[in-house]
């Protein structure tokens, strides 16, 4: 088994705000793994998963995904990168609701797979993943997804995820809006499209009760040196 | 691209209130600019076009403007007349192509007569030399025969063989009214004071001034005044002014300085095309205050327009992320907020386009009507389109700052 996210002596911090420094020393997550990071607000999470995710660069160290150091790709390859290896799903989900539900999830796809593939395949998978967890056809051809549920938009946000067949998904505190009902549902849903489909998945959270339903957990302040403890 | 096109037609959708304000208010301001540029172009060219036919009016001596507005405009009125045999002379000149005789003076309601000549239908040339031409009927062939402008036929109602009487003076109650003139012919619309002439023969006006004197009518001894008028000797004795047209146009200085320092009679020669210019000079200053407003009028609106984009910044932070996060680059960022830009400059210009062609086709027949400003149904010149043109490049200049901003944001900006 090979790590699927692999961080050695990654140091970060915000160019116009000296306050701001982050430093990870190790962290490697395994292939097709399911990991939970637990952190306060503000301990540094969502800069954690810019800098994975190749939003952000670190001034040094390395991150490699899937072998690959992204600290050495080009702000373009990056993207491209991202757009090609790993799906988000947003803490709000944010989906765009003057798109349609389908076109909500087939956004990835937009800026990446369709210039290379064939876009009736990722049309077709669309359709199969959302039949999979009930979402018919007539929610993913509304006009706008003005009108979704919050279970629909759940849904539809983890489909967006894991159209592009990305070798990760990160996760942003992604159950913190969901009641337990929903957040039962989501991760349930999450969890059983990752063993399909085979992904490693990457969530940050600080609701430590959802320890049960991943591989391993981290807490980020034993990986993560902040500000004045950096050397 | 074309996804980035759809993305932003319907984010300029969803925003559908504030983007329809946003072109709503760059359209107006095109409009209005549109407007007043067709406006003050139409009114230059159907001033100028007065002007196309002489090369020298002919005068007494008086203020060249003057001159100039009574003669071709019909404007107030001459302090003095030139005599018959003076303008015998000059027309004779070997340098003389044609002559227009112009003979002002008495009206018929609220229009002006003239006397002239056949010249005057032949030679007279408006705009891009266009001959007057008749919509119905001919030129005069006897004594009492009169042409009207359109302007008079519509307004009037008149028709062919209709008869009218002239008034004595410019606002007269005193009617030429033992000399009837039938309606011989009426001209088609040239946009020109010609619209709003009343044209008879420089004889009639003679005929019908036979028991005149001093602006009096006297008590006449002529019992059949039609059949015997024609005993008469009709050849006038003055005249108003008169156009003329050199074989050459070297020639105009050299007749121009002869006709000032002509000895026999205080005479002034004027070149039409320059006192006009003179006279525009005057005007062009309102032109030019009407052209600033409206350009004003654009720059805010497009100040405006980048406003909202800027506002809107901050609103779509989400929508930019997650744009950044499913693999848009911060150049595509920047294309998508260009592309709104765009797309708003754009639909604001093709409903400008609609509204002044729309407008063109209700409000240009009323201007004409109402204040005798004939504009041309063709108003897409390339001035108008290099304008348009600037409008959608200006608009695109400027929202060269918003989309910086957001590609800015879009940076840092992720999950």
């Amino acid at each position: 088994m090979y790590n699927a996210l692999e961080i050695n002596d990654l140091f970060f911090k915000w160019e116009n705000k000296e306050s701001f420094k982050l430093k990870i020393t190790k962290l490697e997550i395994e292939n097709k793994k399911k990991i939970v990071i637990f952190g306060k607000s503000g301990s540094g999470k969502s800069t954690l998963l810019n800098l994975i995710s190749g939003i952000l660069s670190p001034l040094k160290g390395s991150l490699n995904i899937n072998n690959i150091d992204i600290t050495k790709l080009s702000q373009k390859k990056k993207d491209e990168f991202r757009a090609n290896n790993i799906g988000v799903i947003f803490q709000q989900f944010n989906i765009l609701d003057y798109i349609s539900p389908l076109q909500n999830i087939l956004l990835p796809c937009f800026f990446t797979k369709f210039k290379k593939y064939d876009k009736l395949y990722f049309y077709d998978r669309a359709f199969n993943l959302a039949q999979k967890i009930d979402i018919n056809k007539n929610i993913l051809l509304q006009n706008n997804s003005k009108n979704l549920s919050v279970g629909q938009k759940q849904r539809i946000a983890i489909l967006r995820a894991i159209i592009n067949k990305p070798f990760l998904i990160l996760a942003d505190e992604a159950t913190s809006a969901l009641d337990d009902k929903n957040k039962k549902d989501f991760i349930n849903l999450l969890m059983n499209l990752c063993d399909e489909e085979k992904v490693t998945l990457l969530m940050v959270s600080h609701d430590t009760s959802l320890k049960k339903n991943f591989d391993d957990f981290i807490n980020l302040e034993k990986i993560l040196i902040r500000n004045e403890n950096i050397n | 691209m074309k996804i980035l096109i759809n993305i932003a037609f319907q984010s300029l959708l969803n925003r559908k209130v504030t983007v329809i304000l946003t072109i709503i208010s760059l359209t107006i301001s095109i409009v209005l600019f549109l407007s007043i540029d067709t406006l003050r172009l139409g009114a230059k060219k159907s001033f100028f076009g007065n002007v196309k036919s002489g090369d020298l009016i002919l005068g007494a001596r008086s203020g060249e403007i003057q001159l100039l507005l009574y003669s071709l405009f019909q404007i107030g009125s001459p302090t003095n007349n030139i005599s018959w045999e003076s303008y015998k002379e000059i027309s004779k000149k070997p340098e003389v192509d044609w002559i227009i005789p112009i003979s002002l003076g008495d009206s018929h309601k609220q229009f002006r007569v003239m006397g002239t000549t056949q010249n005057y239908f032949e030679k007279f040339s408006y705009r891009k030399d266009q001959k007057l031409l008749f919509k119905s009927g001919t030129y005069f062939r006897s004594t009492f025969d009169v042409v009207i402008g359109s302007d008079v036929a519509k307004i009037l109602n008149y028709k062919l063989e209709d008869d009218i009487i002239i008034a004595h003076g410019i606002a007269s109650q005193s009617l030429h009214d033992e000399f009837p003139f039938k309606i011989k012919g009426i001209l088609k619309k040239t946009g020109t004071s010609t619209d709003k002439l009343v044209l008879v023969s420089l004889e009639a006006l003679e005929a019908i001034h036979k028991d005149w004197k001093t602006g009096s009518k006297l008590p006449s001894k002529i019992k059949n005044k039609e059949k015997e008028i024609k005993n008469f000797d009709l050849t006038p004795k003055e005249l108003t002014a008169a156009v003329i047209k050199l074989k050459s146009p070297i020639s105009i200085f050299k007749i121009q300085r002869e006709i000032n320092d002509y000895q026999e009679e205080s005479l002034q020669a004027i070149i039409p095309g320059i006192v006009l210019t003179k006279l525009w000079q005057i005007v062009s200053i309102t032109e030019n205050i009407m052209l600033s407003i409206s350009s004003m009028v654009i720059v805010s609106a497009i100040l405006g327009m980048i406003a909202i984009l800027y506002s809107n910044l901050n609103n779509r932070r989400k929508e930019m992320a997650l744009l950044r996060i499913v693999g848009a680059s911060p150049k595509n960022i920047f294309t998508l907020m260009m592309v709104e830009a765009f797309l708003i400059s754009f639909f604001s210009i093709i409903f400008a386009i609609v509204i002044v062609q729309i407008s063109s086709f209700i409000f240009f027949p009323i201007l004409d009507r109402q204040f005798g400003i004939f504009l041309e149904q063709k108003i897409w010149n390339a001035r108008n389109l290099y304008f348009l043109n600037l409008v959608l490049i200006s608009s695109l200049l400027v929202s060269i700052f918003p989309s910086i901003q957001a590609f800015r944001k879009s940076i840092n900006d992720g999950i």
